[in-house]
């Protein structure tokens, strides 16, 4: 079931009815079935057992953790805990890309057309983080280990955010789901406007984006120069506004239920550098990074002095990218993360010592620069997410640059602006596309930080009144035909 | 009872000049102790003290306290 769907809406109204209708000692209860029969609708009974494996496997851990007292066997108990979770992911995910004749060699393939293979592990990569989090909380002490077997299914299982994340901490989703309040009337405003406004993220700008990034990306050798860059700032936007509109789709869905789930996004092409980009995209992977893969690596590697930390963040980046999927253009994507943060770790200090010399130090132009810069590395580092293989995606970087000065020089002189330009679509396509990566922020500064506050006046509620009743009416008429999340795929 | 010590190699790592930094202090109150400082803070504190800390008994440390009653638990040893 894809969210944008009438079916989605339809399930999560009844499971909605149902969760009001019982008893709150019993409303885990009904959304736990509910969860499990919404991951039961992909119709692969191995996600289902997967899930339920991971869950009592990594629960039972955790309680036997929590009661060693020696310390070599709590830490022998939560790599037993850990290597189960990972097994459950390497087995669905990486055997099952292996088993279907996807070369890893080849590359990635970010929005395969059909996008068919690799949902096959849907959900896998998200649940099974939160599992080790969990783990790795426990052992530290940080969380108390969940002694309701149901509640921490729940935990993990929750359907608005099993598919794609939010990757959810056990010590801010256990409480809200034990306490298991109703919703007020305020929650379903802010549920209904969120869901609202992801909906119209994803099915009217990211959807409508992806034809454009499709032409080039599906055959790029066609093109060279404008198309390419073009190309490739479509497709930032276009995963920013696929993921994000998820995001709040997710967020607004799980509102309904009175939960609040972790925010994934923070205005990240509004970064002044990759470290800032990190900060403010899909925080609760990054922060997930941060607290169990990086901290522990660089405190490890810190006899290395200053090569610590580049060595701990390529480390761990690369590891990122093969957390998307197993070939070698993710793992460079994540190799190419890693070397800006590493450079941006070493020189860092000698850059403010420049900048504090020219006198640019705070200044609106210097933040300018920086984002700009920023924004342009992260869709270069785009370029290898999304190309089919490494070697397009060598050929678009190189072919982009060096192309470009004479593909400027055909479009000035009024050639093949229908493939320039364009990109293949038609020009009302182009307009409205436009239209959109200019209304869309917008839109985004009048609706997405008021869910959780009331309308300031009568004035700015009705503005978003109207706002809320144009997206509805573009989701509805003007939406592409449903396409999958690309984040469901990882 | 943070030390004076503690509290010197702490401001000289992050050259600092001065900086209220007491028992209840997190890495975040302290101007430019962030996730890329925290291993030459921890190193300089290893240095200075003479001491060795193993990474899983500073990785979940949330307060300059937690720190001081580690060092001050090795030094014991």
């Amino acid at each position: 079931m894809i969210f944008a769907s009438p079916a989605f809406l339809a399930f999560a109204a009844l499971a909605f009815v149902a969760a009001l209708a019982c008893p709150a000692r019993l409303r885990w209860a009904i959304l736990l079935v509910a969860s499990y029969a919404f991951y039961a609708s992909f119709r692969k009974p191995v996600l289902l057992a997967a899930l339920a494996l991971v869950t009592s496997g990594s629960w039972a851990v955790a309680l036997a953790t929590e009661r060693e007292s020696d310390e070599r066997r709590r830490r022998l108990l939560c790599r037993l805990g850990v290597a189960l979770c990972l097994t459950a992911l390497a087995g669905l995910k990486y055997v099952g890309f292996f088993a279907g004749s996807l070369n890893p060699f080849a590359g990635s393939g970010a929005l395969r057309s059909g996008l068919t293979g690799p949902v096959a592990a849907v959900g896998v990569s998200y649940y099974t983080l939160q599992a080790i989090a969990y783990l790795l909380d426990v052992r530290d002490g940080v969380v108390p280990a969940e002694r309701h077997l149901g509640l921490y299914a729940l935990n993990l299982a929750f359907f608005p955010k099993l598919l794609q994340g939010p990757i959810e901490r056990a010590g801010k989703l256990l409480p809200q789901l034990r306490e298991s309040k109703r919703p007020a009337a305020a929650d379903l405003a802010a549920g209904a406007q969120l869901f609202l406004w992801g909906m119209f993220q994803k099915v009217v700008v990211a959807d409508r984006l992806a034809p454009f990034v499709s032409a080039v990306y599906g055959a790029p050798r066609h093109y060279q120069g404008l198309p390419l860059v073009l190309a490739t700032y479509l497709f930032g936007a276009q995963l920013y506004y696929d993921f994000a509109g998820y995001t709040d789709m997710a967020l607004g869905v799980a509102r309904f239920f009175g939960v609040r789930l972790t925010q994934n996004f923070n205005v990240p092409y509004l970064a002044t550098s990759v470290a800032d980009f990190w900060r403010r995209w899909h925080i609760s992977f990054s922060s997930f990074l941060l607290d169990y893969i990086f901290r522990p690596l660089q405190l490890a590697l810190r006899d290395l002095r200053t090569w610590g930390n580049p060595v701990a963040l390529l480390l761990t980046f690369a590891l990122s990218g093969l957390w998307h999927g197993p070939t070698w253009s993710f793992a460079l994507w994540g190799l190419i993360h890693g070397v800006y943060l590493a450079t941006g770790a070493l020189f860092s200090r000698t850059a403010g010592r420049i900048h504090k010399a020219l006198r640019l130090e705070g200044s609106r132009t210097l933040k300018a620069l920086q984002i700009a810069a920023t924004f342009n590395l992260v869709c270069l580092a785009w370029v290898f997410f999304r190309a089919a293989t490494p070697g397009d995606a060598f050929y678009i970087v190189s072919r982009a640059v060096t192309g470009l000065p004479r593909s400027l020089a055909e479009l000035a002189a009024g050639q093949h602006a229908d493939t320039m330009l364009f990109l293949g679509e038609s020009p009302a396509e182009a307009a409205f596309a436009i239209a959109l990566l200019i209304a869309a922020p917008l839109l985004r500064g009048l609706v997405a930080e008021k869910p959780r506050e009331p309308a300031a006046s009568w004035r700015s509620a009705w503005l978003r009144t109207a706002a809320y009743a144009g997206m509805l009416y573009c989701a509805v008429f003007l939406g592409s035909a449903a396409q999958s999340f690309v984040y469901q795929q990882f | 009872m943070i030390s004076e010590k503690l509290k010197k190699v702490i401001l000289s790592v992050l050259e600092l000049d001065d900086w209220d930094i007491r028992d209840e202090t997190t890495a975040g109150q302290v101007p430019g102790w962030d996730s890329l400082s925290h291993a030459r803070v921890i190193s300089g504190v290893e240095d200075a003290f003479g001491i060795r800390f193993q990474t899983r008994e500073i990785v979940r440390l949330s307060t300059v306290g937690q720190l001081q009653e580690l060092i001050d638990q090795k030094a014991k040893k």
